[in-house]
């Protein structure tokens, strides 16, 4: 498995498709923003984004069948950047339907919150199917307001 | 995640969640909170303390609300920080579940 040819990747993380595997995330984003001066709303908006697109590949691409899962990690023209490489089939969560947000208990639609959250906090969200399996781009600015997109 | 409870004047119970409500910290809250869910008729969930919240810690949130409100109930959030209201509010959570800054308007709205 290889990175996305236009970055040049400064770190990496290399997990199994378990849900217990999403805990070694926050560790690694918290030392990545030691390091490259990321702050606290930005680091909220990695994770968020990360438990969403990496427990989206493990529930609904690996289905519980052993898999790897590589994220990549890069700067580029003011962008902190994600890439997420998986072998799992198929899936697009950039071109999937949108669930409007929730606005009743009896109609909460709960499950598919995850991809809403996935668009609405990251900055840039690009997909692309490789031969092997799904490649997830996720970027963000490294400027960024809290409540620009409420 | 640690999940505690304090029983407050007028029947409503407090329930304070600490640290990241993410997949791991919604498994740990879930079960709590249903039992919560499945007593208690006006519910203060107290954020204060919550860091992190994704869409698991949303269904750990909204699962135990239907319930409460199923019953007759009341249930309302406070104190959540600007990025955990962030996301409430972008998934639509804070139309079912109101959310105040104030303790006292927040036992007033259960009362």
């Amino acid at each position: 498995m290889t990175g996305n040819a236009d970055h040049t990747t400064a770190e990496r993380l290399d997990l199994q498709s378990r849900i217990s595997d999403l805990a070694r995330i926050p560790p690694w984003i918290e030392r990545l923003a030691s390091t490259y001066s990321i702050p606290d709303s930005t680091q909220f908006a990695m994770n968020l984004c990360l438990e969403e697109a990496l427990s989206n590949v493990i529930r609904h691409g690996y289905r519980g069948t052993p898999g790897s899962i590589a994220i990549l990690f890069s700067t580029r023209n003011g962008q902190f950047v994600f890439v997420v490489e998986d072998e799992a089939p198929l899936f697009n969560p950039v071109n999937s339907p949108e669930l409007p947000a929730m606005n009743s208990l009896e109609e909460a639609q709960i499950g598919g919150q995850g991809i809403r959250l996935l668009r609405q906090f990251s900055d840039a969200l690009e997909y692309h199917a490789t031969p092997r399996g799904n490649r997830l781009t996720i970027g963000f600015a490294s400027a960024r307001s809290v409540t620009a997109n409420i | 995640m640690p999940i505690s409870t304090q029983e407050l004047e007028g029947g409503i119970t407090r329930v304070i969640l600490e640290g990241r409500l993410d997949i791991e910290g919604a498994a740990a809250v879930d079960m709590p909170m249903n039992v919560i869910a499945g007593t208690k008729k006006a519910v203060l969930v107290d954020m204060e303390k919550v860091s992190f919240l994704g869409s698991m810690g949303l269904r750990a949130l909204v699962a135990p609300a239907r319930a409460i409100k199923g019953r007759g109930g009341k249930i309302v959030i406070f104190g959540p920080n600007e990025l955990v209201e962030k996301v409430l509010k972008m998934s639509g959570v804070d139309t079912m579940i109101p959310i105040h800054h104030e303790l006292q308007n927040a036992i007033a709205a259960l009362q």
